[in-house]
């Protein structure tokens, strides 16, 4: 009887172990795949078959990618939207999360109303964009950062938090005749570190990510993202006839193929560097918002 | 006489609000340029919603969404009556459908089979795994499956056709006869592990001496699945299916559909894989049609709206947990 019941749980241990296992896999190699065929030459890749390790090595994927004008520039950009729409972003939620934190704080009920119904109710694409036009902000860098600035998610994580800061901390403050502005940077942001960080890595996660606005509301060469360069590029090899037709240019076997995957490889690489930081924080972030069953 | 004094209370009252709102000054100021990019940015497209029942030209500027001749419901109509609508309300109803079926559920199935892993390392390399696709964005997850799918560099086509499982290489990417099945797959595949967090997290909250009473009676591992875990889960469940449910046209909590319709799609599978959403946009920014698009969008919001609240209501008849 009791051995029975040992065989089953060996059964039912190896079925869970393999099905994660399989898991773990279909989720893990595909970013493995995208890595070694951008170490590959490009030509080669093309004849398949390559599965665990470049089959021909060579940097030249990377040296194109590098020496084209328009990846580079598409990748400051990017940096500039991330590192500038996150610290604006960071600023104003957190700013308006205090004083909206203070529980004796008048109308806020109001404040709240119009808040929740904000993140319920939208009016569309199209209305949305002719108010980024009338407000000149279509073709601009300024449509990165400024419709991004107040974050309603992360203002209500926000709120919660600082209202779990002990109160004595705000009141000595008071006593000693600081003003809320003091206060705010003084005491709130520099205790608040943990949600900070996990608001900083979301919003900053979101602006690498982000294409849409790319693709919507802006024309200027100047201003595309890496993530709408890449869009680009993977759906101009959407029609088959083109990868030979890159892998002519000379340069020797680079295709519009591997092109993709470094550009790839070149998206991802930061997201995994601040993955080990992000995955610290965000479980915790995510229970602190969300649903409670 | 009572009147009186009613009345200098609600004067004192008044008095008061006044000094506390001169004391609290600072914090409205704080609040206030919060409410300066809500109303800019949520609440003024909300009036462009106008612009859905009026014929609103992009020369006519904001003020146009007001100024613009009114034509009713000229272009509501004119959508159900265009000659692709039985195809895209098809798509967008099929495909949220096929998402509540199977990217649903994925992420229950995964914490169940997590929190029965006993190795805690092996548990947290998988997590770790899983979350991943999460953060990355969807042109790369489209990258990602023309890398693996595309008929003439994709690795499964060509590990098959070398393996002499097919002759031809199968046009996953450009048939409508699998947009369905890859949306649906890449949908899962980015976001199971991302929901699985909720899920666990529920799981963690369960008493374990309920695990322990049951043993005792002899229950086996599936039997306490089936009696304790499920169960124990029951409430997030519910309340993430409302919120998936409210969400589903827009894609929501199992990824954007707009997204993966707007990458995936093209002139081949477009017979599958245009949706609303898509169909909008196309009409809207592309063709510069913007109240016809409004009104194409705000068909999608109303139905939306309908859906969050009615399925919020039936979870609180059905099960008692809800989500407002």
């Amino acid at each position: 009887m009791l051995k029975s019941q040992k065989q089953k749980d060996l059964v039912m241990d190896s079925i869970v172990y393999l099905l994660l296992s399989i898991i773990a896999l279909t989720m893990l190699y595909p970013f493995y795949y995208v890595l070694i065929a951008s170490f590959n030459k490009g030509s080669d890749t093309l004849l398949g078959g390559m599965y665990l390790w470049p089959r021909s090595v060579t940097f030249e994927n990377y040296r194109i990618f590098l020496e084209d004008p328009k990846w580079m520039k598409a990748f400051l950009v990017t940096v500039a939207r991330t590192v500038s729409g996150t610290a604006l972003g960071l600023l104003l939620t957190s700013l308006v999360a205090y004083a909206l934190s203070h529980r004796d704080l008048l109308f806020s009920k109001f404040y709240f109303t119009l808040i929740i119904f904000a993140m319920y109710f939208s009016g569309g694409l199209i209305p949305y964009y002719v108010v980024l036009r009338s407000l000149g902000l279509l073709n601009s860098f300024g449509v990165y950062i400024v419709p991004s600035m107040l974050n309603t998610f992360f203002l209500l994580i926000a709120i919660s938090f600082f209202r779990e800061i002990p109160g004595e901390l705000k009141e000595s403050a008071h006593m000693d005749g600081a003003g809320e502005f003091v206060i705010y940077f003084r005491i709130i942001l520099p205790v608040s570190m943990p949600l900070l960080a996990t608001m900083a890595l979301f919003m900053g996660v979101g602006q690498w990510n982000s294409w849409l606005d790319s693709a919507y509301f802006v024309q200027s060469e100047n201003l595309r993202t890496l993530t709408f360069r890449m869009m680009e590029i993977i759906n101009q090899s959407n029609a088959p006839m083109d990868s030979v037709a890159v892998a002519n240019r000379p340069g020797g076997g680079v295709t519009s193929f591997s092109l993709q995957v470094t550009s790839m490889v070149v998206s991802i690489l930061p997201i995994i560097c601040v993955y080990p930081f992000l995955q610290k924080y965000f479980v915790h972030g995510i229970m602190l918002g969300s649903v409670k069953g | 006489m009572q009147l009186e004094t009613n009345l200098t209370g609600a004067e004192v009252h008044r008095g008061q609000i006044w000094k506390r709102f001169k004391k609290q000054r600072v914090l409205h100021l704080f609040v206030g340029l919060g409410m300066i990019f809500l109303v800019i940015f949520s609440y003024t497209p909300m009036f462009g919603i106008l612009m859905a029942f009026k014929d609103y030209s992009i020369s006519d500027g904001i003020k146009g969404i007001f100024t613009s001749d009114w034509v009713g419901f000229r272009y509501f109509d004119e959508f159900v009556h265009d000659y692709q609508f039985g195809k895209i309300v098809r798509n967008t109803l099929v495909l949220c459908f096929l998402k509540v079926i199977f990217a649903f559920p994925a992420p229950i199935v995964l914490a169940i089979l997590l929190n029965e892993v006993k190795s805690m390392p092996f548990k947290r390399f998988v997590q770790t795994i899983s979350y991943l696709p999460h953060f990355i964005s969807w042109v790369v997850v489209v990258g990602v499956s023309y890398a693996f799918l595309s008929a003439d560099m994709g690795l499964v086509n060509k590990a098959l056709l070398q393996a002499g499982f097919i002759d031809q290489p199968l046009n996953i990417l450009t048939s409508p006869n699998y947009f369905w099945g890859l949306a649906v797959g890449s949908a899962v595949w980015k976001e199971m592990g991302w929901w699985t967090i909720i899920f666990l997290a529920a799981i963690t909250g369960i008493n374990p001496s309920l695990y322990e009473a049951a043993e005792i009676d002899g229950a086996g591992r599936l039997a306490r699945i089936r009696h304790i875990t499920l169960p124990g889960m029951k409430g997030t469940i519910v309340v993430v299916l409302v919120l998936t449910i409210g969400s589903i046209l827009g894609g929501g909590l199992v990824g954007s559909n707009f997204e993966q319709a707007y990458l995936l799609g093209n002139s081949i599978n477009n017979p599958t894989s245009e949706i609303v959403q898509t169909y909008a946009f196309k009409v809207g920014l592309s063709d510069g049609r913007f109240s016809y698009a409004s009104a194409i969008d705000l068909i999608q919001s109303v139905i939306s709206v309908i859906l969050i609240f009615s399925s919020n209501f039936i979870a609180k008849r059905v099960s008692g947990s809800s989500l407002f």
